[in-house]
């Protein structure tokens, strides 16, 4: 026993001379508490990849302030109680911004962690309502745009432009994310005048089959002329197929879950399929710049980007270092009051704008994307008229 | 005729050398004075609680529970119901009692109710649960914490559902967790040389005999139950704490799985084998996160990839028990007889 005792007390002095490292006094910090393994790496690193080219960008340009801008990493492993650590670990290097998940549930732990150490942090691309001052704190961020406006701009921009008049609302009950995206909806749909909602249905996204809902929706007296899809990945993929396989021929809305051709071997032939994106993936974004940026992503990953969620960590290091250089300081109370401040601000993916009581977007610029013969393709963009309102999110 | 000291005194420096242990390790996170350190230590003493709240009910009945995560589930919820402050509580959970909304206490009274809150559960469930034995108790324990876990993830005007409940006050000084592992220490000793521990360890090792001798066995297993209800109870709330967000499935088969591993790693019919089993294994992981991070070694940095600290750790744990099947301490405990260490079997004297 007491070779057990010595030798735990040994591990551990090593581990503790092991544990600290130290930054450059005259660097500033950045610090991705984020999952480097575990499934939220899927999500987490191409986003942190499209941060790491601003970054670049920044440095290369002559950096922030004239110091340069350091990057420390630590794995939440998809864990919570990890994130917590991980958070602490870049704070303990310097980071002046805490880098998270992009998921609420599995950024909130670090988030809190440098909330409590006063530090500004940003979730990659997490778009609850939570994922900042209602759900952190004041010196929250989140890169993103709410799932509500996802839900509202498909809406709003198929009455208008598709005409659509008679909806029907299909909720996969999963996440979060998906209720949102419907909460959008629900909101918009009484602002537009005619439109009517002809029913509405939930299942949920490991369920097999929904036989049952798209039965409900054939039996009505009148088809629909568009469904509003509230769902992600990987169930809506069958959704989608089943509705198509079952004969129904309306348009299909979605949130920016779908976003991404990667799955569309899965449905080939796909039509009338419309997707909210911030920027294009497909290599015909109305702006050149994003096309440029796609071009510098697979040169330095080695592939074009999967899906829009790339885009908000690109956003996120361009806000922030513009709030950076105009307080002219890292300190977060300075920077949080620059971000407030932003209204309308440009980013290659939008504008962004940012008040004292939301650090999240209720409105933005969405490209539509339509999937026409299983090809995707950007074919309009989209404003909502006005911002949902926070308090209304905050019933949710 | 000799005098034989009393089974408190001979058996004293067990508790002793564990509680030194942890305190070697808040000394050592007060010293480093590191906040990721800090956290890791805090990490551990929360382990250190719950594995200690299992053994007592496993390692004095014999009964595997796969249920006590369960109560880690009631006990980290109870205390987020009590700490949060009102006006969040009022828009996150507006399910819950009025008194209960209104209530912000600080975080120790958070952490007594949670444990109680547990004990009380496991007092009316262990009341059913414990009239069975061998397998069938160990199934039943499993759907207990199906159940929690189902119940937690659904009723969204009480638990917030699968979302996280958030606002809860983060403690990220060492001593409570320590003092909250001292405490489930001291308890679990006191219990262990207690008339119904011995009769308890009398029923797990000779039923028939034990019963014959006037043992009733239901009722030396609901006080374990309910006594180690509040002592895994305790330990989800100070979890709940550590990192300021509880939800379901934090509390769920990851967790069950990792503190059973170490409680049978460590050795599960003893003490010492629940602390040290927590001690050895998560010194382990740190030591492979560390090498997952890259650590230079005169110069060249040796990393091992992302993700093999968890394969690592699973063949650790296979190689220590085929070397030692009865765990580290092979089920006996430490005492302090004159130095060097000695190692008492568990099953004649604790």
């Amino acid at each position: 026993m007491k070779k057990l005792l010595t030798g735990f007390a040994g591990a551990t002095v090593i581990m503790a001379a092991l544990g600290v490292g130290i930054a450059k006094a005259d660097d500033i910090v950045v610090g991705f508490a984020t999952a480097s393994s575990g499934f939220m790496q899927a999500y987490d690193k191409p986003a942190q990849d499209a941060a790491m080219i601003r970054i670049d960008e920044i440095n290369k340009a002559g950096g922030l302030l004239g110091k340069q801008i350091k990057t420390v990493a630590a794995d939440t492993k998809t864990d919570r109680a990890e994130g917590a650590k991980a958070g602490l670990e870049v704070i303990d290097k310097g980071a002046s911004l805490v880098v998270v998940s992009c998921d609420y549930d599995f950024g909130a732990p670090a988030a809190l962690a440098a909330e409590a150490a006063g530090k500004v942090s940003f979730f990659l691309c997490a778009e609850s309502i939570k994922a900042g001052i209602q759900g952190v704190g004041p010196h929250s961020f989140s890169a993103s745009v709410l799932a509500a406006v996802q839900g509202a701009t498909m809406a709003e921009w198929s009455y208008n432009k598709k005409k659509a008049r008679t909806f029907y609302r299909l909720l996969d009950t999963w996440t979060e994310y998906n209720k949102g995206i419907c909460d959008g909806f629900d909101w918009m749909l009484p602002k537009l005048k005619d439109a009517k909602l002809l029913g509405q249905d939930t299942f949920k996204n490991e369920d097999t089959s929904i036989a049952a809902q798209i039965t409900r929706i054939k039996s009505l007296p009148q088809q629909p002329d568009a469904i509003m899809l509230c769902s992600m990945m990987p169930g809506v993929v069958s959704a989608v197929k089943q509705i198509r396989a079952a004969g129904i021929k309306s348009m299909i809305l979605n949130g920016s879950g779908v976003s991404g051709g990667y799955w569309l071997n899965a449905t080939p032939d796909l039509s009338d399929f419309y997707v909210p994106d911030q920027g294009s993936v497909y290599g015909d974004d109305p702006n050149s710049a994003v096309n440029d940026f796609n071009k510098k992503y697979k040169a330095a990953t080695g592939g074009e980007p999967s899906s829009q969620y790339v885009y908000p960590g690109y956003v996120m290091i361009d806000v922030w270092a513009k709030a950076v250089e105009r307080a002219k300081s890292t300190d977060a109370d300075a920077v949080v009051k620059e971000l407030e401040k932003m209204k309308d601000e440009k980013t290659l993916f939008g504008p962004r704008t940012f008040t004292s009581t939301l650090h999240h977007q209720n409105r933005g610029r969405y490209l539509i994307t339509e999937v026409k013969n299983g090809k995707p393709g950007v074919v309009d963009e989209w404003t909502i008229s006005e911002a949902i309102p926070v308090e209304y999110l905050m019933k949710k | 005729m000799t005098h034989r000291p009393s089974i408190f005194l001979r058996s004293l420096s067990t508790p002793l050398i564990l509680i030194l242990v942890l305190v070697a390790f808040l000394a050592l996170a007060t010293f480093m004075n590191s906040g990721p350190f800090n956290q890791v230590v805090i990490d551990g003493l929360v382990k250190v609680t719950l594995v200690v709240g299992l053994y007592v009910f496993i390692g004095n009945s014999g009964v595997l529970s796969f249920g006590h995560i369960g109560f880690t589930c009631l006990g980290a919820y109870a205390t987020a119901w009590l700490t949060i402050p009102p006006l969040m509580k009022k828009m996150a959970l507006p399910g819950l009692p009025e008194f209960i909304l209104e209530a912000k206490l600080p975080y120790g009274l958070g952490i007594g109710f949670g444990a109680l809150f547990a004990g009380a559960f496991a007092l009316v469930v262990g009341k059913i649960l414990m009239r069975l034995s061998g397998i069938a108790a160990s199934i039943a324990t499993f759907a207990m914490l199906a159940v929690i876990n189902t119940v937690y993830s659904n009723w969204e005007r009480v638990t917030g559902a699968t979302s996280s409940v958030v606002g809860i006050p983060i403690v990220r000084v060492v001593w409570p967790y320590c003092l909250a592992a001292v405490v489930s220490i001291v308890i679990a000793h006191l219990y262990a040389i207690s008339r119904s521990g011995l009769a308890l360890r009398a029923a797990r090792d000779e039923a028939i005999a034990a019963s014959a001798s006037g043992v009733d066995i239901g009722r030396e297993r609901l006080i374990a139950f309910v006594i180690s209800a509040v002592i895994t109870g305790m330990g989800g709330a100070l979890s709940a704490h550590s990192v300021g967000v509880v939800t379901p499935d934090t509390f769920y088969l990851n967790l069950t799985f990792i503190c059973l591993s170490m409680l049978v790693v460590g050795g599960m019919n003893s003490l010492s084998g629940a602390v040290m089993g927590v001690v050895v294994l998560s010194v382990i992981i740190q030591v492979l996160r560390q090498f997952e991070k890259g650590v230079s070694l005169g110069g060249t940095v040796v990393s091992i990839p992302n993700g093999l600290q968890e394969i690592a750790i699973g063949i650790v744990m296979v190689v220590i028990l085929i070397a030692r099947p009865t765990g580290l301490t092979r089920n006996q405990e430490i005492v302090w007889q004159g130095w060097p260490f000695k190692r008492v079997s568990a099953a004649t004297e604790p």
